[in-house]
């Protein structure tokens, strides 16, 4: 866990299906996705670290209409997550129809997870804890 | 520092929408044809140019645009520069004029927008679009641009109970406004039930909360206190300008139900011209989708937080309502080819200001402000402009 994170090595980890998150090496404070500065103290030193997988629904949406690359996706949904370690990620959301997006309620617990899409991309993704 | 010194003196826009057979060059010819030998500038006059176009290179394969655009005009030899900001890059080409003529370095600028966009298929025009979000962490999740504000629309539901009919009323009233203007994409009224139709593009913004592919452009003069009456008895004095970024990525931000760089960008613009929300006659506001009309209604000031779906209800924000929003329809309606869409709205604005808005002019037209926003909200351009005589 010593090398400096840099974004390729954050993206890598998700595609491994090996999450870490950025910690700032001076105060402590979660980073996702990464940061070159911490805005908790102006620190640019980052280091490697776990994070918990636990985290809550902040808002989301169905994608219907998407580039190429994903249209054979749709529809699919897109979250905003905020980790138990009070860093958000942008993510997929799985274990619900995404037809039936009424269901999905705002502030429910999450797990992180991993997801393969058509693309040949594994998202990070989380479903229901 | 308040602004000194910059005027409006002309502005005109192209039609927009579906321009078949007009090409990227010819339009942005035609909005400067029209804000300059058409209104008494005489192309000669104008001493440099600030152009704001988001992404030809992917719309229409075409990098350096500037150059280009500036010798079909007949502007050759001038310096130009283009400005990009994704959505907010027709503002952000205005600021650099404004600053240009503060300083005091040129007396006359032109300043343009444009964007061809229906040349290619709907999905290429989402990638093209989904560009102006971070590639690495929110557009290679498979986030798009509708995504974006969706996103903001389903987080101010939550908080502060705003429905999906609160946002059909935005598309009602653009579409009516737009309904007496010539230049708009869409020139017809809808019926709530039509705005209400279940096409979804990201749920819960269906096709009616979406502004449209468009094509168009738009130019305007500015001048110097020295120049502007040697063109137009009426010019418009821009008193107020901010400009704030905020992070890219929307997992950045604390609050989704409301964008810091329109409240920062604001915040700055009234304190430059020394005025409060409550001084303002009228707005034109980046309604790209509906619920960013609501909200920025609230993050200007307008409202309180929260509030902004009710006065849409009540018909405040309506043309003849006490704070008229998007008079002649908004992007949402008139359309929003990206790059013109920022000195589109300064173009409104100033029309509106001075008296020659037709059908969609407003009632009491003083002072007026725009909003132009850009990508996902990470730069925002509020201006605030008042006619000279007022
Ligand atoms: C909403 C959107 C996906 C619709 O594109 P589309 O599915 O290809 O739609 P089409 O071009 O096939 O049009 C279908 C019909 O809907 C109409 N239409 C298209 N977009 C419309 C819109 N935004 N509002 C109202 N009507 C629209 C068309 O005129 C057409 O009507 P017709 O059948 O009577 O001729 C597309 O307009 C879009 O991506 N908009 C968002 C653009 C954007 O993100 N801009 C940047 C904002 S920051
Ligand atoms: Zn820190």
């Amino acid at each position: 866990m010593s090398e400096r994170p840099t974004v390729e090595a954050y993206k890598k980890n998700i595609q491994e299906g090996k999450f870490r998150a950025l910690k700032c090496s001076s105060c402590g404070a979660v980073i996702t996705p990464p940061l070159g500065t911490c805005y908790n103290c102006g620190g640019n030193k980052m280091e490697w670290t776990n994070v918990s997988g636990k985290g809550k629904l902040v808002s989301f949406t169905v994608i219907h209409v998407a580039p190429d690359e994903f249209a054979p996706e749709v529809p699919y949904i897109v979250a905003i997550v905020e980790l138990a370690e009070k860093s958000r990620v942008t993510a997929r959301l799985a274990g619900f129809d995404p037809l039936k997006p009424e269901a999905i309620k705002i502030g429910i617990p999450l797990v992180l997870g991993y997801e393969k899409g058509k693309s040949g991309k594994n998202y990070l993704s989380f479903r229901p804890a | 520092m308040p602004l000194k010194k910059t005027f409006i003196v002309s502005g005109a826009q192209t039609k927009f929408g579906a321009l078949e057979g007009v090409t990227f060059r010819e339009m942005l010819a035609e909005a400067v044809d029209k804000a300059t030998i058409q209104a008494g500038v005489p192309k000669k006059e104008i001493q440099a140019v600030f152009l704001g176009t988001f992404n030809p290179e992917m719309l229409i394969h075409q990098g350096h645009t500037a150059p280009l655009l500036l010798d079909y005009a007949g502007l050759r030899g001038l310096p130009a520069t283009r400005h990009e900001a994704a959505c907010a890059s027709g503002a952000v080409a205005l600021r650099a004029g404004i600053m240009a003529i503060e300083s005091g370095l040129y007396d006359t600028v032109l300043v343009g927008g444009v964007e061809k966009m229906t040349s290619v298929s709907t999905n290429k025009v989402t990638e093209a679009l989904a560009a102006a979000a971070d590639d690495e962490f929110e557009s290679g999740v498979g986030l798009t641009f509708p995504g974006v504000f969706a996103l903001a629309a389903v987080a101010h539901m939550n908080r502060y109970g705003t429905t999906q009919e609160d946002m059909a009323l935005v598309a009602v009233k653009a579409h009516k406004n737009a309904a007496s203007n010539p230049l708009a994409q869409f020139q017809k009224e809808i019926t709530l039930e039509k705005a209400m139709t279940p096409k979804f593009v990201a749920w819960p913004l269906k096709l009616f909360d979406c502004s449209p592919i468009s094509d168009g452009a738009a130019a305007l003069v500015l001048s110097s206190d020295k120049k502007a009456k040697q063109y137009t008895d009426t010019p418009v004095k821009i008193v107020g300008s901010g400009q704030a970024s905020a992070s890219m990525n929307l997992s950045g931000r604390s609050d989704l139900t409301s964008f810091e760089a329109s409240v920062a960008a604001s915040r700055s613009a009234y304190k430059m011209a020394n005025l409060t929300p409550k001084d303002i006659d009228f707005a034109v506001v980046h309604d790209c989708f509906t619920i960013a009309e609501i909200i920025a209604t609230e993050d200007i000031g307008f409202f309180k937080p929260g509030e902004g779906a009710k006065a849409v209800r009540e018909g405040i924000t309506a043309k003849d309502g006490a704070k008229p929003i998007n008079p002649t329809g908004g992007l949402k309606a008139v359309g929003h080819p990206v790059g013109a869409t920022g000195v589109k709205q300064a173009v409104e604005v100033y029309k509106e200001l001075i008296g020659a808005a037709g059908a969609n002019q407003v009632p009491k037209h003083n002072i007026g402000l725009m909003h132009n926003f850009g990508g996902t909200g990470a730069t925002c351009v509020v201006n605030i402009m008042r006619r000279a005589d007022a």
